[in-house]
C-alpha cells in the first residue's frame, strides 16, 4: 500500500482573508497558507475559488500558476463549481509532481466532471452521492459503480477515480458514521481508492474536540482502507495520527525520527 | 491474445551521486526501478578493496601483489590495474586502537598517498571503531578537499563528525553505516539531512553478510529499503547504496580454510573468488550501485555480470 495522501484544505474562499486575496490577486495570504500547510506535511493542496461565475477561468489559471511556481510544481486539487475553471487551471497545470485533481464530481448534477477529468487526463474526486448525503451503503455503492462506470467508459484508470463516501457530522449523525467506516472497507476491497472532507464528522464541536475526533475517525477509516482525505494539515494531532497509522499499516518504513521528516 | 509487457511504474527515483573528479569521476545510481528492470541504463559500479594492514589476507594476495602489499600506495597502483576496476576503497585498519592504533597524521599521509598513486575515484574505510573513525575521516576529508572522495562510513556514534567535515566543510560524500538495520538505515539518512548534509551527497552502507551467512536477511532489507525509496517515494531513503563485501566474504572459513586445513574443498583462492563473487553478485541484483571486492579476479567477474545482464 502507498503512504496516506494528504489534500490541504485551506486555501478555500470560505475563508475571507483569502476570498479578499483572490478578490484582489494578493498572492501573500495564499503562499503563507499554502507554505504552513506544505510544511505541515500536505502532499496536494485544494485550491477552492468558489462558484466563480465571473472571471473564474482567469482567478483559477493565477492561483494554480502562483502555487506551483513558488512551490515546486506542487500538485493540487482544483476545486470550484465552475468547470471552465477547472479546465483552464488545467491547461496551464504542470505535471511533474502529480496529475491534477478535479473536485468534485457526483452521480447527479456533477456527473461531468468525471467526463471533465477523463477529457484531461485528471484524476477526479466522485462523491457517492446524488443529492445530499446517501441513505445507505446500498445507495452509496450504487452511485460509486455509476461513477466508475462512466470513468472507465471514457478511459479513465479505476485508480485516478477517488471515492468519498460522504463523512457525517457526528453531532446529529452519530448512528450512521459507522455505514461511512464499512462504505470505505466496500470500495476498497473492490480495488478503488477513497478520500473524503474529514473535518465534517467534528462540524459543530468545540475546538479542541475536534482534532480527537477526526483523528480518531481517521485512525479507523485508514484501518478500512481509507487512502487520502481533504484535511487541515495544521492539525498536528491528526498528522501525528496519519503518520503513525501509516507505519502500522507499513505503508511508510519506521524510524525514531520519523515525525520530523 | 497478444504479450502484453506488465510493467511496474514506481514514482520514486534513486538520487544520482558522483564521485571522484574530473575524467576518473563517476555517477552511481539515478535508477527508477529495480535493479537491472528499467530502461535508464542502470549499472553497478565495482570497486576493488585495498588495506593498510594486509596481514591477515589470504596468501594468494601475497602470489599476486608480492611486496607491494606492504606499501598502500603501490598496492592501490597495482590492485586498480590488474582488476580494471572503476573505483578503490583503502581501509584505514591500522587506526584501530585494539590494534596498531595508527596515528591519525599516519592515516592522513596513507590516504593521500593512495589518492595520488591512482587515477580512478577513492572510498576511504575507517577502521570501525567509531571515535577513531571521526578523528580519522575528518582529517582525510580535510586533506582530500576537492577529490571528492567517499567516507565509509559515518555510525550513529560519529554521523555529526563525519557529516558536518565530510559533508558539509570539505565537500566529500558520506556514507552511512546502518548494519543490516532497515529502520537505522532511514534514521540515520535523517539525521545526515538534519544536519544540513544533502541528500545527493549521501552514500547508504546498509551491510552485508557472506553468501550462506545470513545472506537472505541482507537481501530483505536492500528489498524493502529499495522498494520505500522507489514505491512509496520516500526520500529519505532514496540513496544510492554501496557494499563492501570483501572483508566479509573473506572472513569465512570457506574462504579462510588453507588447502592444508581442508584438501577436500580444493584450492583456497578459487574458494575465496567463490565466496566473493557469490555475495557480490546477489548485492548487485538486490540493488547495490557500487560494489567492493578484493580479489581481481571477483572484480572482472562481477563487472562481467553486470555488463552481461545489460546486455
Amino acid at each position: 500500500m502507498s503512504k496516506f495522501m494528504v489534500i490541504g484544505e485551506r486555501i478555500h474562499c470560505i475563508s475571507p482573508a483569502i476570498r479578499q486575496a483572490f478578490a484582489d490577486r494578493n498572492p501573500e495570504p495564499i503562499l503563507l497558507r499554502a507554505k504552513e500547510q506544505l510544511d505541515a506535511g500536505a502532499d496536494y493542496l485544494d485550491l477552492n475559488i468558489g462558484p466563480a461565475e465571473k472571471g473564474g477561468e482567469e482567478l483559477m489559471q493565477w492561483g494554480v500558476k502562483l502555487l506551483q511556481e513558488n512551490f515546486d510544481n506542487v500538485p493540487i486539487a482544483l476545486d470550484t463549481a465552475n468547470m471552465k475553471a477547472i479546465e483552464a487551471g488545467i491547461q496551464v497545470y504542470n505535471r511533474s509532481k502529480g496529475k491534477p485533481i478535479v473536485n468534485s464530481a457526483d452521480a447527479g448534477d456533477r456527473i461531468e466532471y468525471v467526463d471533465l477529468a477523463a477529457a484531461n487526463d485528471a484524476m477526479v474526486i466522485a462523491l457517492c452521492s446524488k443529492e445530499g448525503v446517501p441513505g445507505s451503503n446500498d445507495e452509496r455503492i450504487a452511485y460509486c459503480s455509476e461513477l466508475l462506470e462512466r470513468g472507465m467508459e471514457r478511459g479513465m484508470e479505476p485508480t485516478d477515480l477517488l471515492f468519498d463516501p460522504l463523512f457525517i457530522v457526528i453531532k446529529g449523525m452519530q448512528d450512521q458514521l459507522g455505514d461511512v467506516l464499512e462504505a470505505i472497507q466496500m470500495i476498497t476491497d473492490m480495488g478503488l481508492l477513497t478520500t473524503g472532507g474529514l473535518s465534517n464528522v467534528s462540524n459543530g464541536a468545540p475546538k479542541h474536540i475536534r482534532p480527537l475526533l477526526d483523528s480518531a475517525t481517521v485512525a479507523m477509516a485508514m484501518q478500512c482502507g481509507f487512502s487520502s482525505a481533504i484535511v487541515n494539515p495544521c492539525d498536528k494531532r491528526l498528522m501525528e495520527t496519519i503518520v503513525a497509522c501509516d507505519i502500522i499499516k507499513n505503508n511508510i518504513l519506521y524510524a525514531d525520527s520519523v515525525l520530523e521528516f | 491474445m497478444p504479450y502484453k509487457k506488465a510493467e511496474q511504474k514506481f514514482s520514486g527515483k534513486i538520487n544520482v551521486c558522483e564521485i571522484g573528479v574530473g575524467d576518473a569521476a563517476i555517477s552511481i545510481g539515478g535508477e527508477n526501478s529495480l535493479p537491472f528492470l528499467g530502461t535508464e541504463g542502470f549499472k553497478t559500479a565495482v570497486g576493488i578493496a585495498i588495506s593498510d594492514t594486509t596481514d591477515e589476507w589470504a596468501d594468494c594476495f601475497k602470489a599476486l601483489y608480492g611486496d607491494d602489499l606492504k606499501n598502500p600506495a603501490a598496492l592501490a597502483k597495482a590492485a586498480v590495474e590488474k582488476s580494471g576496476a572503476d573505483f578503490l576503497l583503502v581501509k584505514l585498519e591500522s587506526a584501530d586502537p585494539n590494534g596498531a592504533d595508527a596515528s591519525v597524521e599516519s592515516c592522513v599521509a596513507t590516504a593521500v598517498a593512495v589518492e595520488a598513486a591512482i587515477d580512478v575515484p577513492l572510498v576511504v574505510e575507517g577502521c570501525k571503531n567509531a571515535e577513531k573513525d571521526a578523528k580519522v575521516l575528518e582529517e582525510v576529508a580535510k586533506a582530500l578537499e576537492g577529490k571528492n572522495v567517499v567516507l565509509f562510513s559515518a555510525v550513529e556514534d560519529n554521523y555529526k563528525t563525519i557529516g558536518a567535515a565530510g559533508g558539509m566543510a570539505y565537500g566529500q560524500k558520506v556514507s552511512a553505516e546502518s548494519a543490516v538495520d532497515i529502520n537505522l538505515a532511514k534514521q540515520l539518512n535523517i539525521l545526515l539531512t538534519q544536519l544540513g548534509v544533502k541528500s545527493k551527497d549521501i552514500i547508504m552502507d546498509v551491510g552485508t553478510a557472506a553468501a550462506g551467512y545470513g545472506f537472505e536477511y541482507v537481501a530483505s532489507t536492500m528489498d524493502r529499503i529499495r522498494l520505500a525509496g522507489l514505491g512509496q517515494n520516500d526520500e529519505s531513503l532514496q540513496m544510492p547504496i554501496m557494499t563492501n563485501v570483501s572483508n566479509e566474504a573473506w572472513g569465512v572459513k570457506e574462504a579462510v580454510s588453507t588447502i592444508e586445513d581442508a584438501p577436500e574443498w580444493g584450492d583456497q583462492e578459487a574458494r575465496g573468488i567463490g565466496m566473493e563473487v557469490a555475495t557480490a553478485s546477489a548485492c548487485v541484483v538486490g540493488g547495490s550501485n557500487a560494489i567492493i571486492v578484493r580479489h581481481p579476479e571477483s572484480a572482472k567477474t562481477v563487472k562481467a555480470l553486470v555488463a552481461g545482464i545489460i546486455g
